[in-house]
């Protein structure tokens, strides 16, 4: 695939400046991205924003081929391509930019520790509603996995991203849960990140860190996808504190950018926060 | 009132060598639940039974998380006096644990040959009644392998060498955070031991315990010297009348505190005997004394 992208170069001392071409690569935004993996690619997007390194998003059939782990989003940076959003922290921490060099060893531990349960609970409750529930993957998931592949390749890779995802709930143990059960897991997910996030305006109070990109990825997906109902939504919208979290960090760091990349008119997509 | 909670049995100092099962015998001591403790060990509900297993009343409830839901619903609470955000970063550190610190515990004791061979599959062999010694430790390693392998392996990397560098850094790193987190306090949220308190032990108390062959995990964790004193600390006050009534360890395994001081003094004085007679040998083979005289023996 072709690096036809254009970045400036941002003037920070570190081992190795952040090059002019970097890019994020995540499936097609419109056709076939999914609420898990669009919420890990706009986690990743906020922390280079809070970062205040450019980069250039690129939406590929194959974005989970080209991956090194076989997971999206990762970007291709110089020579260097990392996935996911706890290398790609640490690689930028290489360069010499950290969002978290001024928290104590306590904080770092509480900030690693709920950066997990973001992972635990949420990230396995959109992956279950995703292909668990039988309904939804026949609706949603499959269909939109699929779509740039023809048939019958379309089928089996649908079906095989499917069993791979129902084993992986079976061995952690969540193929015993019910639909209920999971809308009520994320319901507590939130309602710790609520009580952890208090009245201050962000989870480390004055500057975000990438536990606060994280929250903000997942959030604001869950907010504005369609799905075939909308409980994960009301779910979170229920915590008043989470929605105005996310609203300021949209407004802080997406609003000065062009709207239009924001899928604003994507179908999968309902655009901005309601 | 009929409650009866079935876990694996125990061993090594610990009132069981199974994580899931330790969380909920911990947790029923500190919010002071009574149950009647039945372990599976040389039943057939070492295969049928998913363990821990808590039978109250008529109902049947399995897993940790729900058995301490239940226990809370049925007001044993030990986390009465947690603040709404105490109560948030329980969860999230109970998050962290399960990510970063039960891959490699899985590994340590049912994939790492030289432990499951030595320690972990003969003692599940020789607590599981026959025929099932031939298939409960075969089938528990394949589980622990799976949920590795399907967790933390990247897709190009299905091979479990590569992984476990990964998760070892990742469960050092783990105690690491969890050592800061604890400092120097007893218990992870002040002076009474909550539900965090609970599943912190139930896994790194069999790592400290247990014999381990090879275990640069355990290692790891006897160099943090807080979390084995808060595991320590936790046996002794808690789980100390099991310590007492086993019979097997030492000569002097008794009830009476006063005869546990009497035994240390014993332990005292044997020593200072011991030094007193290894000074008398210098003393007796040094050149200024006679060489005519026979050492004592």
């Amino acid at each position: 695939m072709s690096l036809a992208a254009e970045a400036f170069v941002s003037q920070i001392a570190a081992a190795e400046p952040w090059p002019e071409k970097a890019t994020l690569y995540q499936p097609l935004k419109e056709d076939q991205i999914l609420l898990s993996d669009s919420a890990s690619s706009l986690a990743v997007q906020t922390f280079l924003r809070m970062c205040g390194l450019p980069v250039q998003v690129s939406c590929c059939a194959n974005a989970e081929y080209m991956s090194p782990s076989g997971k999206v989003p990762f970007i291709h940076v110089g020579n260097q391509v990392v996935s996911e959003l706890g290398p790609i922290v640490q690689f930028i921490k290489a360069k010499g930019h950290s969002l978290s060099d001024g928290l104590d060893d306590v904080q770092r531990a509480e900030m690693k520790a709920y950066m997990e349960l973001v992972n635990n609970m949420l990230l396995t409750a959109e992956l279950y509603i995703q292909w668990c529930d039988d309904y939804t993957a026949t609706e949603i998931s499959r269909p939109r996995y699929s779509s740039p592949y023809s048939w019958p390749l379309n089928h089996i890779l649908a079906y095989q991203k499917q069993w791979e995802v129902r084993r992986k709930m079976n061995a952690i143990g969540w193929s015993g849960k019910n639909l209920e059960q999971v809308y009520e897991d994320v319901s507590q997910c939130c309602q710790a990140l609520s009580q952890r996030l208090g009245t201050q305006p962000y989870f480390f109070n004055k500057q975000p860190t990438e536990l606060d990109a994280l929250v903000f990825g997942h959030l604001f997906t869950i907010l504005t996808t369609q799905l075939t109902n909308d409980e994960l939504a009301e779910k979170v919208k229920s915590y008043t504190n989470l929605l105005s979290f996310c609203h300021r960090i949209e407004q802080t760091y997406f609003k000065e950018h062009d709207r239009e990349s924001q899928s604003g008119s994507s179908r999968h997509s309902k655009g901005s926060l309601p | 009132m009929k409650n009866l909670l079935l876990c694996w049995g125990g061993d090594w100092d610990l009132p069981s060598v199974h994580t899931d099962s330790l969380i909920v015998l911990a947790y029923a001591k500190f919010s002071g639940a009574k149950l009647a403790v039945k372990s599976i060990d040389w039943t057939w509900r070492t295969i049928t039974a998913s363990v821990p297993q808590l039978h109250y009343e008529a109902s049947t409830v399995t897993e940790p998380t729900q058995i301490l839901n239940f226990l809370r619903k049925q007001r044993f609470n030990a986390d009465y006096e947690l603040t709404a955000k105490q109560g948030a970063d329980t969860m999230a550190y109970i998050a962290l644990l399960e990510e970063k610190l039960r891959p490699a515990l899985l590994h340590t004791f049912w994939v790492d040959a030289d432990n499951y061979a030595n320690l972990t599959r003969p003692w599940f062999t020789s607590h599981s009644p026959f025929p099932l010694n031939f298939f409960v430790p075969g089938r528990q390693a394949s589980l622990a392998l799976s949920r590795i392998l399907l967790t933390k392996a990247e897709s190009p990397l299905l091979n479990i060498t590569e992984v476990e560098g990964k998760i070892y850094s990742e469960a050092k790193e783990c105690l690491n955070l969890l050592s800061h987190r604890l400092g120097n306090f007893h218990f992870f949220f002040g002076d009474t031991p909550t539900s965090l308190d609970a599943f912190v032990f139930g896994h790194i108390a069999p790592l400290i315990k247990a014999p381990l062959p090879s275990g640069q995990l355990q290692k790891h964790l006897n160099q943090l010297d807080n979390l084995c004193q808060f595991c320590n600390t936790i046996l002794k006050n808690y789980f100390n009348a099991s310590a007492e009534k086993r019979t097997d360890c030492s000569p002097t395994a008794i009830h009476d505190p006063v005869d546990a001081n009497l035994q240390k003094l014993t332990q005292l004085v044997n020593k200072e005997s011991n030094l007193i007679e290894k000074m008398d040998d210098n003393l007796r083979s040094s050149p200024q004394h006679r060489p005519n005289s026979t050492p004592p023996s």
